[in-house]
Parts: C-alpha cells; sequence; structure tokens
C-alpha cells in the first residue's frame, strides 16, 4: 500500500517539477523573445519592468489576470469558453512522455525520470498535438468573427497538413530507434545523436514544428497584418493568455522533440542530464526566434506548397533510404 | 416643343424654354449666379458659358439667354466652355475680398462653390482691390458691398419681383453700386430675402450674425405659423436653439421667398422670459408636477362642482394636435368648451369663410400668380398675410387688374384700385365692383375676416360661385387671423367665444378655467371685465410657451413646447394642413444650460428642462389619460378620432387640403353692420405685419421697425378737426384714453380712425360684436412740448 | 535546380547573417523620459491659439477647423465686439479626443491655431482634457509671426477705414459718372 502511494507522491513530484519548469520557461520566454527581437532589429526591448526588464512576465501576467474577460455578442459561449483551454492542456500534456534524464536509483528503487513512459509515446504526441489543432479551429468559429473564423480555418488546414510531414519525418528514427517509446529514442543515441544520422529529417523535422506552433514565418492563422489577431482576435485577459501561453509551451515541447529526436535528449557531458535537455530546448527555441526576426510570412499558397510539394516528399524519399539501409 | 440634345442627352422642353432650364431637367446644373427661376435671366455674370456645338447657335454663348431650339447641341464640359467659366470666376475674384472667414454666407456661398469648383484656390494677381462703403440697413440686413459679383439679382428682386424701390443699383462701369437710394432702412417687408438671394455675402441676416456655419446647423423643414399661410420655411437649429429660419421652396404655397415676419418671428422661442418651469402659485415647480397639480385640483373642482365647472379655452395658434386633443379633453370630461374664438365676431368671419371654400373656388397662392383680374375686399395683404401681397404683384407684373375694398391707407408694392369705404358700405361697394371681374378668365376674390363680418365672407363666396362658368375659372382666397384658423374652425363645435365663458364665470357656472396658448388679455375686447371675472376664478391654469400676463398671473402654470420643440400639423386658410417637424429637442438651449461663457463642462445625458410636454400632451394629462407616445400614433389618432381630419393619412408634399364639406348659406339673422352716426369716428384697430401678432411681437429685430404707435385718419377728416400730419392727439372712448401720433392718408375712408396694433398698445379694443365710435370731441389735440 | 537551391540556401543565410549581426550593435533606441529629443515646430501635439504681431486675438471662429476636424473635437460659438471684429466667445478643443493630424492648423485661413511639439500633456480625468480657450490661447504669434488677417479681410473692424488695408483702393465714389 505505502508503495504505491510513495509512487504516487513521486510522480506528483515529477509533474509538479516539470510543470512549474515549463510555465516559468514559458513566462521567461517571452521576456526573452522580445529582448532577443529588440536586439535582432536594433532596440532594446522591454527594459522597463526590474532592471532589463526581468519583471515583465510577472507585470503581464498582472495585466492578463486583471483584464476583463470579454465573451463577444453573438459568440458561441460554451465552446469560446472552453477553447482556450484546450489549446494550453494539450499543450502541456505533451510533456508527459519527455524523458529529461537517465533512469534514477534512490533507495534501491529505480525512478524512471519522465512522467510517464509509455511504449507509444511517440503517438501520444501527436495526437496530442491533433487535439491542440481543436482549440484553435473551434476558438476561431466560436467568436462569430470572420477574422477569428479565417484564422480558425488557416490554423486547421496548416496544421493538418504539416502534421504529416512532421510525423513522416520522424518514421526513419523511429526505424532506427525500434520503438515508439521516447525513452527508448533517446537510448538509442547513446552513440550519435541522429541529427548526424538523419539530416534530412532534422530539416523537415525542424520546419514542420514551427508550422506547427504558428511561428513566424508560418503565422498565417493569426497574420495580424490581415486578420487582427486570427483566431484569438476577440479573446482578452487571461482566455488571451492560455493561446498564449499554449503557443509558448508548445515551443517548449517541439524544442524537447528536437532534443529528444535528434540531439540525444538528456545525454551531453558534464552537466546533469535534465540541465542538458533544458539547454537542448533553449537552443532550438532560440533558433525559432532568430527565424522569426529574419523571414517574412509566407503566402498561403507558399505554405501549402512548401509542406505538400517539397516536405512530404522529402520525407518519403527519407524513409526509402533509411528503410533501404536499416533492412540492408 | 423643340428637342435639343445637351452633353448627348437628348431632351424635349417646352417653347421659350432656355437652355439652361432644359439642362436642370436632364439633372445637369449648369452654374450660375445671376440666372434665378423666380426672377430670370438677365445674362450679367457671363458664368453660364456652354459650347453649342451643332445647330442655330454656335460657339460658346449663356445658356441662361438662349431659348432651347430644334436641332441644338450643347456641350457643357466642353474644354472651351470650362476655361471659359473657370476664367469668368477668377476675374470675379480680382476684386473680391479674401475675408470669407468672416462671412456669414461662407458654407453656403454660390462664389464660394464655384470659386472652388474652378480650381481657382489661389489668387494670382498682384493688383489692388476696389472697396466699397456700406449701407446701415436696418435691423435685419447686413451690408458688405465689397462683396458683390454685380449679377443683380437683388434689384431684381427688390424692384421687380417685389415691387418696392428704395433698393436699386447707382454707378458706372467698375464703380457699380447696389444699395439703397438715399440713406435710411429697407422699406419692404420682404427685404430679407436679399439674404437668400443674393448669391455672395453683401446682404447677410443681421440678427443672426456671426452664429454659425450652415453645416453646423440642424436644418429641418418648417411652416411659418405667423399668419394664416403657412408658408413653408427650412428652420436652422444649433445647441437647442433656433438661430436662422430661411424661406422653402412650395410649388402651391409660397414659392420661393418667405416675408420678414415669418422669417425674424421665431424669438420668442428662446427669449429669456419663456417659460420653462412649472408654476404653482407662485412657487417654482417641475413642468410635470404642476400637470399633476392641475390634473388633481381640476378632478376636485369636478368632483364638487359638476364637470361644468370647469372651462377649456384654446387659440388658432395652437397645432391641429393641440387643438383635437382639446375638443377631445372637452368630449370625455364633459368640462366646457372648448372655445377657440377669441372675439365672436372674427370667429364668425373665419367659420364663414371655411364653410365657403371648396375645392372646386379655393384657389391657392401660386393660382392667384396667374389671374387676371384680383378684387381684395377686406383684406390688407402686407399687414395680414404679406405673401400674398407678392403673389398679387406677379399676378399685377402680368397684366391683372387689382381693385381693392377697404377702409384703410393700403399701402401695397402694385397698383390698385382702392375704393374706400366703411364697413357698413363694403356690400353695396363690393356689389357694385363685381361688374368689373365680369370680362375677365381667371377671377379671385380675396377677402379677409378680421375687420369684416361673415355676411361679406357669404357675399364674396356667392360672388365667385356666380363668375365661374364653363370656360372661366374663378376662385376665392380668405385670410384668416392665425396660422391654425381653419383648423380651429374644423374642430370648432360650440362656436362660444371667450365673451360667453367670461359670462358664465361672472355668474359662477364656472369655477376653474384652463388656458391652452392664448393670452386672454391680448385678445379679449374688455380688459377690466376680465380681469375681474378671473379673480372670482377657484382655479386659473394657463399652458403656454410664452410668459403672457395670463401665464405670470395663473394658479397653475405650465410650460409647453413650442412649434421648433414639438413639430405640429397647422391649416392654411386655403385649409392645406402642412407638418412641421421639431427642428430640435426640447430643453433649455446650450447657451442657457452653461454657467459661464461656455457650455457646461460635465458630461450628461440628460437634457436641463427636458420634461416640458407639448401642449397636445397636456391635453391628455389633465384628464388623466396618457397622451399617445409618439408623433406618427398622435397623428393615427387623430385621424381615427376625427372625421374631417381623416384625409391627414394623405398628407404629401405639398401637404393635404382638408374641407369642412358644408355648404355655402347665407346666414339665418344676416349681420347688418351699425351705422355711424353722425359726429362720431370709427375705430377701427386692424393687425399689422410688424409687432401686432403675439408670437413675433417678441422679436426685437420686428419692433424696432414697428415704429411708433399711431392713428390714421383720412384728409378731410383731419381737415375737419383741425389736425395736421405728425400731430399728437388723445383720444377718449369706454374710460380708456390715450395718445397717439397722427399719420393723414389720402386714399382711406372718411370717418374712420385707423390704429394698427403695436406692442406699445397695451389695450385692445377688438370690437365684440359691436363697433367702437369715438365722439368727435372726444378727439383731442395735444400741443408738442 | 542546384542552382535554385543554392540561391535559396544563400539568400536565407545572408538574412540570418544580417540579423545575427544585429545582435552585436548597440540599438539606436532614444530612452524617452531619460533622454528628450527635441522635436521640429512643425511636430503635432498640443494645441495652442496663437495672436497677431499686435498681441490681438488671431481666431475669428470661423469654424473651419471646427469643421474639418475628422473627429469633431473642436467646437466654438462666434460673436462681435464693438469694433466690429468677429472672435470666439467660448473654444473648446476635447484633447481625449483630438487625434493631432494637424487639419485645423493646415484649415485656418488666420494662422490662429497651431500644433506645439509640447506632447506631454496627459491627465488623469478625461474633463481635464477638455481645453477652454483661456488654456488654449498664449501670448505668442507662433509659426507665423508677421500675419494678420484682418489687415487683408477688407471689413472694417477698427484697424483702418474702407480701403486703408492692405492692397485696397480706397472706396469708389458712387454719385458720379465721370470716367
Ligand atoms: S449685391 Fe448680391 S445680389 Fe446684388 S448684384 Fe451684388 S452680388 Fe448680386
Ligand atoms: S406671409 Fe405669413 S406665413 Fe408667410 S412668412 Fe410671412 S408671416 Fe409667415
Ligand atoms: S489636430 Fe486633427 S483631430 Fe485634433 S483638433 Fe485638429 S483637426 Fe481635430
Ligand atoms: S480655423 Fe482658425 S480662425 Fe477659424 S475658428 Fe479655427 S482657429 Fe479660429
Ligand atoms: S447665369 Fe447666365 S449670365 Fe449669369
Amino acid at each position: 500500500m505505502w508503495i504505491w502511494l510513495l509512487g504516487y507522491l513521486v510522480l506528483m513530484a515529477k509533474i509538479t517539477a516539470v510543470l512549474t519548469a515549463v510555465m516559468v520557461l514559458a513566462a521567461y520566454l517571452v521576456l526573452v523573445e522580445r529582448k532577443l527581437l529588440g536586439r535582432f532589429q536594433v532596440r532594446y526591448g522591454p527594459n522597463r519592468a526590474g532592471i532589463y526588464g526581468i519583471l515583465q512576465p510577472v507585470a503581464d501576467g498582472i495585466k492578463l489576470l486583471l483584464k476583463e474577460d470579454l465573451v463577444p455578442e453573438g459568440a458561441d459561449r460554451a465552446i469560446f469558453l472552453a477553447a482556450p483551454a484546450v489549446v494550453a492542456t494539450t499543450a502541456l500534456m505533451m510533456f508527459a512522455v519527455v524523458p529529461f534524464g537517465p533512469r534514477l536509483t534512490i533507495g534501491g528503487r529505480e525512478i524512471p525520470m519522465v512522467i510517464t513512459d509509455i511504449n507509444v509515446g511517440l503517438l501520444y504526441v501527436f495526437a496530442l498535438s491533433s487535439l491542440g489543432v481543436y482549440g484553435v479551429a473551434l476558438g476561431g468559429w466560436a467568436s462569430n468573427s470572420k477574422y477569428a473564423l479565417l484564422g480558425g480555418i488557416r490554423g486547421a488546414a496548416q496544421m493538418i497538413s504539416y502534421e504529416l510531414a512532421l510525423g513522416l519525418s520522424i518514421v526513419p528514427v523511429v526505424m532506427l530507434a525500434g520503438s515508439f517509446s521516447l525513452v527508448d529514442i533517446v537510448n538509442a543515441q547513446a552513440g550519435l545523436p541522429f541529427i548526424l544520422v538523419q539530416p534530412l529529417a532534422f530539416g523537415v523535422f525542424l520546419i514542420s514544428a514551427m508550422a506547427e506552433t504558428k511561428r513566424i514565418p508560418f503565422d498565417l492563422p493569426e497574420a495580424e497584418t490581415e486578420l487582427g489577431a486570427g483566431y484569438h482576435t476577440e479573446y482578452s485577459g487571461m482566455r488571451f493568455g492560455l493561446f498564449f501561453l499554449g503557443e509558448y509551451v508548445h515551443m517548449q515541447v517541439m524544442g524537447a522533440l528536437v532534443a529528444v529526436f535528434f540531439l540525444g535528449g538528456w545525454r551531453g557531458p558534464v552537466l546533469p542530464p535534465p540541465v542538458w535537455l533544458l539547454v537542448k530546448i533553449v537552443f532550438v527555441v532560440l533558433f525559432m526566434i532568430w527565424v522569426r526576426a529574419t523571414l517574412p510570412r509566407l503566402r498561403y499558397d507558399q505554405l501549402m506548397n512548401l509542406g505538400w510539394k517539397v516536405l512530404i516528399p522529402l520525407a518519403l524519399v527519407n524513409i526509402l533510404i533509411t528503410g533501404a539501409f536499416v533492412a540492408a | 416643343m423643340p428637342k435639343l440634345i445637351i452633353d448627348n442627352r437628348e431632351i424635349e422642353v417646352p417653347e421659350g424654354t432656355k437652355v439652361i432650364k432644359a439642362a436642370e431637367k436632364l439633372g445637369i446644373y449648369i452654374p450660375r449666379f445671376c440666372f434665378h427661376h423666380a426672377l430670370g435671366a438677365v445674362g450679367a455674370c457671363r458664368v453660364c458659358a456652354v459650347k453649342f456645338q451643332e445647330g442655330p447657335v454656335d460657339g460658346v454663348q449663356m445658356s441662361c439667354m438662349i431659348d432651347a431650339q430644334d436641332g441644338m447641341k450643347v456641350s457643357t464640359a466642353d474644354p472651351e466652355a470650362a476655361d471659359f467659366r473657370r476664367s469668368v470666376i477668377e476675374w470675379l475674384m480680382l476684386n473680391h475680398p479674401h475675408d470669407c472667414p468672416v462671412c456669414d454666407e461662407g458654407g453656403h456661398c454660390l462664389l464660394q462653390d464655384l470659386t472652388v469648383a474652378g480650381g481657382h484656390g489661389i489668387r494670382r494677381s498682384k493688383g489692388r482691390k476696389r472697396t466699397y462703403t456700406d449701407q446701415y440697413l436696418g435691423p435685419l440686413v447686413y451690408h458688405e458691398m465689397n462683396r458683390c459679383i454685380q449679377c443683380y439679382r437683388c434689384v431684381r428682386f427688390y424692384r421687380e419681383y417685389s415691387g418696392y424701390s428704395d433698393l436699386g443699383v447707382t454707378g458706372i462701369a467698375g464703380r457699380v453700386y447696389f444699395g439703397r437710394l438715399r440713406e435710411g432702412i429697407l422699406e419692404s417687408p420682404f427685404a430679407g430675402n436679399l439674404i437668400d438671394i443674393c448669391p455672395t455675402g453683401v446682404y447677410t441676416d443681421r440678427p443672426s450674425r456671426y452664429t454659425g456655419r450652415r453645416w453646423d446647423f440642424e436644418r429641418t423643414p418648417g411652416v411659418c405659423i405667423h399668419c394664416s399661410l403657412g408658408c413653408r420655411t427650412t428652420v436652422s437649429a444649433r445647441y437647442r436653439q433656433v438661430v436662422r429660419v430661411e424661406g422653402r421652396f412650395s410649388q402651391q404655397v409660397n414659392r420661393d421667398f418667405i416675408c420678414d415676419r415669418g422669417r425674424y418671428g421665431f424669438y420668442y422661442a428662446d427669449r429669456p422670459g419663456r417659460p420653462r418651469n412649472g408654476r404653482i402659485n407662485g412657487q417654482t415647480v417641475s413642468a410635470q408636477q404642476a400637470v399633476e397639480e392641475a390634473r388633481d385640483r381640476l378632478q376636485r373642482i369636478t368632483q364638487e362642482h359638476g364637470p361644468e365647472a370647469v372651462g377649456i379655452i384654446g387659440s388658432a395658434r395652437s397645432s391641429l394636435q393641440t387643438l383635437s386633443a382639446l375638443v377631445h379633453l372637452c368630449h370625455t370630461t364633459g368640462w366646457q368648451g372648448p372655445v377657440f374664438r377669441n372675439t365672436w365676431i372674427a370667429g364668425a368671419a373665419a367659420d364663414a369663410a371655411v364653410r365657403a371654400l371648396s375645392p372646386e373656388n379655393a384657389f391657392s397662392m401660386r393660382e392667384i400668380e396667374t389671374a387676371d383680374a384680383i378684387l381684395a375686399v377686406g383684406a390688407d395683404p402686407v399687414n395680414e398675410a404679406p405673401m400674398l401681397a407678392l403673389a398679387m404683384r406677379q399676378a399685377q407684373r402680368t397684366g391683372a387688374e387689382i381693385i381693392a375694398i377697404d377702409p384703410r391707407p393700403l399701402d401695397w408694392p402694385f397698383d390698385f384700385a382702392h375704393l374706400a369705404c366703411r364697413a357698413e358700405e363694403m356690400e353695396e361697394t363690393l356689389a357694385s365692383a363685381a361688374e368689373r371681374l365680369s370680362a375677365s378668365r381667371r377671377p379671385v376674390v380675396i377677402c379677409g375676416t378680421e375687420i369684416t363680418d361673415d355676411g361679406i365672407v357669404m357675399q364674396a363666396a356667392d360672388l365667385v360661385a356666380g363668375l365661374r362658368g364653363s370656360d372661366k375659372r374663378a376662385g376665392l382666397f380668405c385670410t384668416m387671423p392665425q396660422a391654425n384658423s381653419f383648423g380651429a374652425a374644423l374642430l370648432d363645435e360650440s362656436n362660444a367665444c371667450a365673451a360667453d365663458l367670461a359670462d358664465r364665470i361672472e355668474t359662477g357656472q364656472i369655477r376653474a378655467l384652463a388656458v391652452f396658448e392664448s393670452d386672454l388679455w391680448h385678445v379679449f375686447p374688455d380688459r377690466s371685465r376680465l380681469s375681474t371675472a378671473l379673480e372670482k376664478l377657484d382655479l386659473l391654469v394657463s399652458v403656454d410657451f410664452l410668459d403672457t400676463p395670463l401665464f405670470e398671473n395663473a394658479d397653475i402654470g405650465i410650460p409647453s413646447l413650442t412649434v421648433f420643440e414639438a413639430g405640429g400639423i397647422y391649416v392654411n386658410q386655403e385649409g392645406r394642413a402642412q407638418q412641421v417637424r421639431p427642428a430640435h429637442t426640447g430643453g433649455l438651449p446650450i447657451a442657457a444650460a452653461g454657467l459661464g461663457d461656455h457650455p457646461p463642462r460635465s458630461f450628461s445625458p440628460d437634457v436641463p428642462g427636458r420634461d416640458m410636454p407639448a401642449a397636445w400632451a397636456a391635453a391628455f394629462s389633465l384628464s388623466g389619460q396618457a397622451p399617445p407616445e409618439t408623433d406618427a400614433q398622435m397623428t393615427a389618432w387623430m385621424r381615427d378620432n376625427f372625421a374631417v381630419l381623416a384625409d391627414l393619412a394623405h398628407m404629401e408634399a405639398d401637404g393635404v387640403r382638408l374641407f369642412a364639406g358644408r355648404k355655402v348659406s347665407i346666414p339665418d339673422e344676416a349681420q347688418i353692420p351699425e351705422k355711424k352716426p353722425d359726429q362720431f369716428l370709427e375705430l377701427l384697430p386692424a393687425p399689422t405685419i410688424f409687432g401686432g401678432e403675439p408670437m413675433s411681437g417678441h422679436s426685437q429685430c420686428l419692433r424696432e421697425l414697428a415704429g411708433l404707435p399711431a392713428v390714421w385718419m383720412a384728409r378731410a377728416d383731419a381737415d375737419r378737426l383741425g389736425i395736421a400730419d405728425d400731430d399728437r392727439v388723445s383720444l377718449g372712448f369706454e374710460n380708456i384714453e390715450v395718445t397717439l401720433n397722427v399719420r393723414i392718408s389720402d386714399p382711406m375712408a372718411q370717418g374712420v380712425l385707423v390704429v394698427y396694433r403695436h406692442p406699445d398698445i397695451d389695450w385692445q379694443p377688438a370690437p365684440d360684436g359691436k363697433r367702437i365710435f369715438i365722439s368727435e370731441d372726444q378727439i383731442r389735440r395735444i400741443e408738442k412740448a | 535546380m542546384i542552382r535554385a537551391v543554392i540561391d535559396i540556401i544563400v539568400s536565407i543565410a545572408a538574412g540570418f547573417y544580417t540579423t545575427g549581426r544585429h545582435l552585436f550593435v548597440r540599438p539606436v533606441t532614444e530612452s524617452y523620459p531619460e533622454y528628450k529629443r527635441p522635436l521640429p515646430a512643425r511636430s503635432r501635439a498640443r494645441i495652442i491659439l496663437t495672436r497677431d504681431p499686435e498681441g490681438r486675438e488671431r481666431c475669428v471662429a470661423c469654424y473651419l477647423c471646427s469643421g474639418v476636424c475628422p473627429v469633431n473635437c473642436i467646437s466654438m460659438q462666434a460673436a462681435e465686439d464693438s469694433q466690429g471684429r468677429r472672435y470666439a466667445a467660448w473654444f473648446r478643443i476635447n484633447f481625449g479626443r483630438c487625434i493631432y493630424c494637424g487639419l485645423c492648423e493646415q484649415a485656418c485661413p488666420t494662422s490662429a491655431i497651431q500644433l506645439t511639439p509640447d506632447f506631454e500633456h496627459i491627465r488623469r480625468d478625461i474633463l481635464d482634457m477638455v481645453f477652454e480657450k483661456q488654456d488654449l490661447l498664449v501670448d505668442l504669434c507662433g509659426k507665423d509671426p508677421d500675419y494678420d488677417f484682418y489687415q487683408h479681410a477688407g471689413v472694417v473692424v477698427g484697424l483702418a477705414g474702407k480701403g486703408d488695408h492692405i492692397s485696397e483702393n480706397p472706396p469708389v465714389n458712387t454719385r458720379t459718372n465721370m470716367p
């Protein structure tokens, strides 16, 4: 009995630790992004709340919490209210299968440094990622606003398209690791990180990941120059905050997946494993920010061309090549 | 019917139509300064140039000067013509001052519009500008001659259209000057139209000088209620205040112009003394409280003494809404009245006129313009219904013969034959003058109802009936005392007059009186009798928008809305019901609401003083009924409840004609006026254009024009009594002693003293069915100090 | 084909190089309250009513500024003084609404209304943003120091008689027909 209880406690501790880390990181990623964008554009970025704007996330949080929560007239209330939660929850839940260290042995018991290691972890991640689209599409639809609706439709189309490339690009990794479990995939990279083995898969995955997170240059669902703010045009206060949080958590998830699939997960010399994972995540996210500062938004047809006519064929070719090698 | 092509579109127009008019029919507006559809063309400004490309005329020509002819091909946009027009405007601007910012015409100025349209935004000439000295033209019109562009519209209107000659054109070449020929103020009571007609800012409105720009005004179609003609107006309001009234085109009534009484008569609406709060026994309360108090006390008196103890008085200056609400009020409560007639005689004449007018014989003012013979009996249009004088002038310009039968010294702006006679001689004179109409094809008989009795009206109606024939169209046109006299006569069932109520007050039958928009002091013949009668009342309620002496003395005063705030329907003297829309929301003007020198510094959705009711709403409330909520519901209610008003449903742009549908009949007891005794003179109080009418009498600018109160007498009488022009005399009659200046006139009836109503004359010797005679020895000349 | 791919890669790389290099460049931002940059005279912020060179109010209450204002934030009442001068009895600008577009200044025929570089006029209470004439009127001529509208307008307002203003001929004699 107490063993069960202990296991439960350990699980709770892991969840708490991961959630805290993810949330704090999300908050500060916002700040880092704004600061970095500032510097990329030869300006300062936020520097008024605390030194170097260190308290900006706090100020933003307070502001979002205190703002009035508006529901537009004619909106589908229930769906409108639930949509942001869908986006944020699915993003957060994906972290459940990301391993952040090797098994730890405490008092003779082995504790896996992952919240839960399911053997189809990879499918779980993709399933949740697909569910996240509902938040965007429904939020956009329920707002009773043309901008939000267009944003929602664009979001759904784009995320479903890129999910394919994302999934296909990872097939060679699975073939190499021989498992759907993220823990096994990390373990399979004990020798070489897959980025060296599968550079093409890495490229396709990274580009699709950015599209999945709806970030520039793939931010058509919220293209502010055309659609106001796209699917979350009508949201305010903390509900808008949830969309925002979802986006940044999503970035981290994608960073973590890149790290797990291609960069050897938590593996690395000297530093403790969770730190290595963190470093890799941040590294990927910083790269996304740089991309945002550099590339212009794609047009819708370009976006679809890139997905269907370039990335998916590339991924398929890659599977064939890898298959040939694995079989050989 | 010539056919021509203008800008590639074909149109057929009647013979003699100018090209500029033909283009207008196609919706093409050719620029113009001097051409005006009421005044015609003179070709003075040269800005209407168009290019004649084919046909009998060739090249760039003035479209206002050339008759449309078959085979013409005209282009308004031809570059040559456009250049010509552009240059014309630039030349005009050589001497035009650059003072648009301080010119009241700016914003609705034809010259400004065309200058901008021609693209002449910056003056290229470096030359010096011509200047003129200006004249003081009186309290109504401001003169700034520098702005003139020599279009001659003003003199054409003033001299040709309206027939006055004190304004004209002097000078030659580059020194042409438009103004009065001698020092002094404008004599025409239509001078205000110069403001509308001048295409630039030479003549601007003096009373509303510098109050605002037209684009800031709320402009509402209105109807003038200062006489019975019901001319159409455009009311400009700003900041909850009427600032300007202009003429509005009407096909059947006034055409383009209005008189100065109609233009400047609105100042009663926001004068400082206007009641805006309720009043109970001298205490200021809210309007609603006053209404409730009046309702409760009237009900108490009804319960204690029966419904006969309450009397209701209305007047013909109220809207049809108010009049019908009063009739309804008396129906439902059993109260006495409503009484609409001030005096029995005036009411009887107006009532006879309403009965006599029918769709067959009633002429509109438009039809008077085309009459070929006019007989006016007991009517003085300039003083009673000013715009009628302009209509008659147009008839006279086309050759109509005009005959006037009237005791007064008539001063009309056209030639006419004056058969001066006293009231008792009128019938005979009318009968003999009727001969002179027999040869005409479109004769009109104009009949007044203020100094005549119903017998004369009947006789005039019979005369018209006799003149009608298969190839002849004869018309009857009656002027009436007030804006809604026709409507009041339509709804009046009791035929009682104020004096009848006074009888019943004196006998104690009536204990409470509610007076709606009527100033008994102004209209009741016998003032001392009135004040003792009113003393006897238990309750006197006054509902009014004027601070009349009656309102001041009433136990309960209820402020009501003016026509500018409540709108309403008014029926003019030819039976034409016309709708007036409210021009602005009721409530204190912004200027009065701000305590400092600017509007209040606060945000509030409330309008101070907004709770004043329309008089008709107050009438409903007095019996405890809820008034209809909207104007449209009120109109529907009137249609449903009064058979004579059913035609209101067919209200069109020109209004709708309502007729009583009663037969003309000689009255049972013919009213034969008393004979004037020898050694006596008849005192005849007469209406006058400025100052005599209760509402416009409050306009300061019109009072200035009213001059001094005077008594007019015929030269023969004056010579006999040894009185000279400009003497002061004292008149004694009925315990009253007044001192007046004497004016002597040749063409007026002998044996009559005419006193025009004047705001400074506070006695009202209006005849109460009987005429006033002054013994000759009661007329004494006073030595000048 | 290969060239095209190389071109794409090179141009994208150039973009990344450009933005990346910015990380090591000093930001050009001027930090506002610490450093206040002197603004050119034609900057558009708080509005004033100026006076003519003789110190008289320039505004003639012509309603052009209020007419042109796209947000209707100017209101006034014109009046006439004993000299015949048209002036504003009251003049009000609601800065809570003003968008500082400068159209009023362009429309003003007398150079009375002018926008100034003083943009730091924020108030806590919206009613304090409603400026009356006395708040707007300054003792300066502003940007057009020599202009005096009434010297050019030709109406008599106590400065000079008919024909005595700038660029005017003496009044014509209308009582003679001599050329
Ligand atoms: S004063 Fe006016 S109407 Fe008369 S000629 Fe001059 S511009 Fe025309
Ligand atoms: S003629 Fe009578 S109705 Fe017409 S404007 Fe004059 S007062 Fe008014
Ligand atoms: S700057 Fe523009 S918005 Fe402001 S008062 Fe002037 S015209 Fe109006
Ligand atoms: S435009 Fe100029 S002169 Fe005219 S009202 Fe405005 S500030 Fe005064
Ligand atoms: S309108 Fe034809 S010349 Fe003036």
